[in-house]
């Protein structure tokens, strides 16, 4: 297994677990990784070992170099569902966690309200934790992970409980945030991660389907496809271009046709004037580019 | 400031916002002038009860030194509903961490589990054995009121060694805390194991060397007749062994992370 070591810029993962098999990857400091995957496909496991609050039955985590159990001060870690002391206040709440990471206590003091600034929590310092919203914990997950100013920051699904508004926020945070420090975040919503991440990573069933970065994968799944709205009295003009000899196939759902044809380039505008020549009532023409959504259903769902 | 008292002192904190520092104390309060209180009252009761059917009470068989009532304090209240209320208060010490998912972030911070388990009992048993010496004095006053007076030495010495039941009773349920998820479990196993434990004192003299439920009767004893046995260091020892046992379990436990958070 895993002697994919190639460099050791800043974190490299070889592990192997049950919900996690025979997983190896590097992250460079910098970076932003988003690791995606369907629901159980081992993403919160694989960040619960890299935060070493699981042991690997095999393979190591390493940062920098070191086991990941001695850098436990370089680990900024967002948990999936952030559960505080109810009892306590926001800010008692990163005075803990801050001492627990070793900073000292005239340090907080200046540490304390830059980070709830940063996360948008000004002015609800001295709330009990147990009054906040969904949104607010999550945002004083964030603050907690940055407060000790980590080298690596991991998040386990970030958004994914959030509304449209917090998801926006958090999203922002996230995209300030990584300029500073590399984060790795795990999400199920590809639309997310492109937002913030250069690099994903999908796995499924503790499987690594796919290393790659955004442009490529849509590059990649390019299919030669075109798209085509048509209203009702167009309907026999798709078996006559099924005969055409650069169409290689036609899908048919309702009033739009997908077209796969041989060379987008070449053969769209032929296509186009055998539309116009067939009286084609046409209402949408478009180059199917594969969203990142479908394309990361057919990575999971089709392998 | 190390991660030890970071976290003994985040559980004090939490006992007062949650008002136990409250309740625990006055419970024990009220346990220890229970004894005494039913003790003084108890002839006038029979006699008023008993007296229009004929029988007698013989007061100098009723009659009580202060130390007796003091011991059947420890004995019958203290060691009974007391202990139960202690593993009630702290059933959840780990278990609501595990739970709710605190124990794996507080980890995931550079904290060794021997700052977090030690913080944990440090706090609870300093807390506890307050709020029993509350009980315990509550008790004596009463006593004295109501009794006769114990010799302070006996009375501080008992309440030394009944300390240390408190210490392997507060260690136990954290044990028993850590390696179990469901509070019922928890509670249930202590209390049979810790009451079990009081009640088998005296049936077998090998036993009793090795069972931590002793100091309980030796506290009883030093009340009763001012005096004790040799023997009571070697209980000492092996109470304070099968403490620090406890405590290592649960900090191994931890360590080898076999805890699942639910």
């Amino acid at each position: 297994m895993g002697s994919e070591v190639r460099n050791k810029k800043c974190c490299q993962v070889v592990l192997k677990k049950t919900a996690v098999h025979h997983f190896s990857m590097e992250i460079d400091s910098g970076e932003c990784v988003a690791l995606a995957g369907p629901n159980g496909a081992g993403k919160s496991t694989l960040i619960k070992l890299i935060a070493d609050m699981m042991n690997p039955d095999i393979g190591e985590v390493l940062l920098n170099g070191k086991k990941i159990s001695k850098m436990k001060k370089e680990i900024g870690y967002l948990p999936q569902y952030p559960n505080f002391f109810p009892w306590m206040t926001a800010k008692e709440t990163l005075t803990f966690m801050g001492q627990l990471s070793g900073i000292r206590k005239d340090k907080l003091v200046g540490a304390i309200p830059e980070v709830v600034s940063k996360v948008g929590l000004s002015g609800e310092e001295n709330s009990k934790v147990g009054t906040f919203s969904g949104g607010m914990k999550q945002r004083l997950g964030i603050a907690q992970a940055l407060l000790h100013k980590p080298s690596l920051i991991l998040m386990d699904e970030p958004v994914s409980s959030l509304d449209p508004i917090g998801r926006r926020e958090v999203l922002n945070i996230i995209n300030e945030i990584k300029e500073e420090t590399t984060v790795l975040l795990s999400t199920h919503i590809l639309s997310d991660a492109e937002e913030v991440c250069e690099r994903f990573v999908i796995i499924k069933n503790g499987e690594k389907m796919e290393d790659t970065t955004m442009m490529e994968l849509l590059r990649k799944n390019n299919k030669n496809k075109l798209h085509f709205k048509i209203t009702e009295n167009g309907k026999c003009w798709e078996r006559k271009i099924e005969k055409l000899d650069y169409v290689k196939g036609v899908e048919l759902s309702g009033n739009s046709v997908k077209v796969e044809v041989n060379d987008v380039g070449l053969n769209k505008n032929m296509l186009l004037e055998h539309a116009l020549e067939n009286n084609v009532n046409l209402v949408k023409f478009e180059i199917d580019n594969e969203s990142l959504e479908e394309i990361f259903l057919k990575l999971v769902v089709e392998k | 400031m190390n991660q030890f008292t970071v976290l003994a002192r985040k559980e004090l904190v939490q006992m007062v916002r949650e008002m136990k520092v409250v309740w625990l104390p006055i419970v024990f309060i009220l346990l220890g002038i229970t004894q005494p209180i039913m003790n003084y009252y108890l002839p006038s009761i029979l006699e008023m009860l008993g007296g229009g059917q004929g029988i007698s009470i013989d007061l100098s068989l009723v009659t009580q030194t202060g130390g007796e009532v003091l011991a059947s304090t420890l004995g019958s209240q203290f060691d009974q509903l007391g202990v139960i209320i202690i593993i009630v208060s702290m059933m959840g010490i780990v278990q609501s961490d595990k739970a709710n998912g605190m124990l794996a972030f507080i980890l995931t911070r550079p904290v060794r589990v021997s700052s977090y388990i030690g913080g944990k009992i440090f706090s609870h048993y300093l807390f506890i054995a307050c709020s029993v010496t509350f009980g315990y004095i509550a008790s004596y006053l009463y006593t004295y009121i109501l009794f006769t007076e114990v010799p302070l030495t006996d009375l501080i010495v008992a309440f030394l060694f009944y300390l240390l039941w408190v210490l392997f009773i507060v260690s136990f349920t954290t044990m028993m805390s850590t390696i179990f998820n469901s509070q019922g479990i928890i509670a249930l196993i202590s209390i049979v194991f810790l009451l079990g434990c009081r009640v088998i004192v005296g049936l077998n003299p090998i036993l009793d060397h090795i069972n931590p439920a002793s100091m309980s009767t030796y506290a009883m004893e030093i009340l009763i007749s001012g005096t004790w046995s040799v023997n009571v260091i070697w209980n000492i020892m092996i109470t304070l062994i099968l403490s620090a046992l406890a405590i290592n379990v649960s900090n191994i436990w931890i360590t080898g992370k076999k805890y699942r958070v639910n």
